[in-house]
């Protein structure tokens, strides 16, 4: 793929900036969110070393929309062309779950292709993955090689931006005079970098490395207490679903307005305890361990079979957004370790 | 797939018959041509209030206009009750599979059904009866409350009973009035020699508790699991296999199903809560 060079940050994204709507990540503490972004503005723009805090689900399909108006349909908005920068390879791996979900053919969903359309992708390389982050259990990794349309790695003297579309490709030949020449050891550079930034993660995640893949640990669990143990201190918050970037649940409502009844369409969370009772009362999933089961079970088994990915990207947000401390890489660890443990007893008694 | 899923169809009601003291089916135009296949389900709006998923109860030939059961069970039911001819709804779909009755020719079909379960197999056996030669007998169990809580209470007492190739047997837990017939939950009703399991499917709706003792009544009569249908109605949102709400394990019960062999769901956990 087609790499490029530029010195300074500002310039290249004063040019997206003048294409299209731009957001950028801001360092809000100890983690970044996204803002608009504004030329005019004197703090220098900030290279995020991790993931924001929030999920990229937001700029594809956000919170709270209008899904339908009723009873004379309305023409749907224009989407305008918007590029997002900073996203990193956990982000890319998401929209590929959620282009799954909502491009399917037989029922796509126009609120989201309309977005995803328009959508200018510009990631970059994580440089200091966070204590949460786990995507190397999940075959994942601090860069990206594919999914972006321009992917930018900082290096010592600038940023190596990498070409992964045509749209890319036409950014870069029309802006050709905001690139320079690419010193020598840049790219090598780069790759150690991001080797670094593996090994960060490799180290991070000693205690949570599992055995066989997400898929056979969770695939046989059904009767583990693990789900129930786990979760005892989950508080109902429903953070880990809205910050999670793959996770799409949703629910429609109605709604009156003053000349029309609009159906919205509105993030939902599996883990709330009403999501999936109906009007008679039964619910198949009462018990949290059932909830937190299932959500599991979802991502790492009924996605994969559906879909052939996991619906995880290790990008550990719900570790950082549980209010009760669920931690996802330890349900992982713990249901290995049983599994571990049945397989021992099994080849005891075989003995 | 074009235009927008979330878009209901504009329709109107054009009748209201009350079925039962807490059960009325609602006769609904929809704006422009509608088709469903017997079993499958639509998302009825009730404009401003909110939406719920209900499976026709008439017969898919009747393409201009559809009849749809609702009981009273929680808020939106309520208001549905509350609604007048004339009223303005919204339907999307139509969703899911609907019963394979190509694959019942030649074969007994065994229907089992409880209260407002009524609705999806009225459907079913109007079907079935447009051609009812293709199928070696069609052998109904239904059960109510009470005498008074059978829904479509004319049809059912009288002509359909009278229908050749068709074998009716109606119980009601509580019998009032001038009730002679069986008294027990429907299970009571059931024989192993109702049916030759070996060239028959077994098809059951119902409130949960009943699917479920109905299912392992079915099994102890040696039906393979394969062979009975179940209609899982969960809280199918979306429609359209997106929305999560609906999910029996890998299966969203809205595009998958409604309509699953006990097979495909027997070993997801909690499938009868």
């Amino acid at each position: 793929m087609e790499t490029v060079f530029v010195s300074e940050l500002k310039p290249f994204l004063d040019a997206v900036a003048g294409q299209m709507d731009l957001y950028v990540p801001k360092n809000a503490g100890s983690h970044y969110v996204y803002i608009r972004y504004d030329p005019s503005a004197e703090a220098p723009v900030e290279f995020n070393n991790i993931r924001a805090c929030t999920p990229v689900k937001e700029f594809l399909f956000p919170l709270r929309e209008l899904a339908a108006v009723f009873p004379e349909p309305l023409e749907p908005e224009e989407v305008k062309p918007f590029a997002v920068f900073g996203l990193k390879d956990c982000d890319l791996r998401s929209i590929e779950i959620l282009d799954k979900v909502f491009t399917e053919e037989e029922f796509e969903d126009p609120l989201y292709t309309a977005r995803r359309e328009k959508m200018f992708i510009i990631s970059s390389d994580c440089f200091e993955p966070g204590e949460s982050c786990f995507c190397n259990i999940l075959d994942g990794q601090p860069f990206a090689e594919g999914g972006f349309d321009l992917n930018v790695s900082q290096v010592k003297d600038g940023f190596i931006i990498q070409v992964g579309t045509q749209k890319g490709k036409d950014f870069v030949e029309k802006h050709a005079e905001l690139f320079t020449t690419m010193p020598d050891a840049a790219l090598v550079e780069r790759d150690e970098n991001r080797a670094e930034a593996q090994k960060q993660l490799e180290r991070n995640n000693v205690q949570f490395a599992l055995d066989v893949p997400a898929k056979d640990v969770v695939r046989t669990s059904y009767d583990s207490d693990v789900y129930d143990e786990e979760a005892k201190t989950c508080v109902e918050c429903q953070a880990c679903t809205r910050v999670c970037p793959t996770c799409h649940c949703f629910y429609l409502y109605d709604t009156k307005q003053k000349d029309y009844f609009g159906k919205m369409k509105m993030w939902d969370s599996c883990m709330r305890r009403a999501y999936a009772q109906v009007a008679g009362g039964a619910n198949p999933r009462k018990a949290l361990g059932d909830r937190l089961r299932h959500r599991l079970m979802h991502k790492f088994s009924y996605f994969l079979d559906r879909y052939g990915i996991d619906m995880c990207v290790g990008c550990g947000r719900c570790v950082d957004a549980e209010a009760g401390g669920v931690d996802i890489r330890v349900v992982l660890k713990k249901l290995n370790e049983e599994l571990k443990d049945k397989g021992k007893k099994k080849a005891e008694a075989t003995k | 797939m074009t235009g927008n899923l979330y878009q209901p169809i504009n329709s109107k009601i054009v009748d209201i018959i009350d079925e039962s003291a807490t059960i009325k089916s609602f006769v609904v135009v929809p704006e422009t041509e509608f088709k469903f296949e017997t079993g499958q389900f639509v998302e009825l709006t009730l404009p401003g209030e909110g939406e719920a998923p209900f499976t026709p109860s008439s017969s898919p030939r009747e393409t201009g206009k559809m009849e749809i059961t609702i009981m009273k069970a929680g808020r939106l039911t309520r208001l549905l009750h509350e609604c007048k001819k004339g009223q303005l709804v919204g339907i999307r779909g139509p969703y899911g599979n609907g019963y394979p009755i190509d694959d019942f020719v030649g074969k007994e079909v065994y229907i089992v059904g409880g209260g407002v379960g009524l609705a999806p197999i009225r459907s079913l056996f109007l079907t079935l009866v447009d051609r009812i030669k293709d199928f070696k007998s069609v052998v109904c169990r239904f059960g109510a409350r009470t005498p008074e809580d059978f829904i479509y209470k004319k049809t059912l007492f009288g002509p359909w009973q009278q229908i050749q190739g068709v074998d009716i047997k109606l119980t009601v837990d509580e019998a009032t009035g001038q009730w002679k017939d069986n008294v027990g939950v429907v299970t009571t009703i059931l024989k192993s020699d109702d049916v030759n399991v070996k060239n028959a499917v077994a098809i059951v709706c119902g409130p949960p508790i009943m699917m479920k003792f109905t299912t392992l009544k079915l099994l102890e009569f040696g039906f393979p699991a394969k062979d009975i249908y179940l209609s899982m109605e969960k809280n199918m949102s979306c429609g359209v296999g997106k929305c999560g709400h609906c999910m029996i394990g890998k299966y969203y019960v809205c595009k998958d199903g409604p309509v699953f062999t006990y097979e495909q769901i027997k070993d997801y956990p909690n499938i009868w809560d």
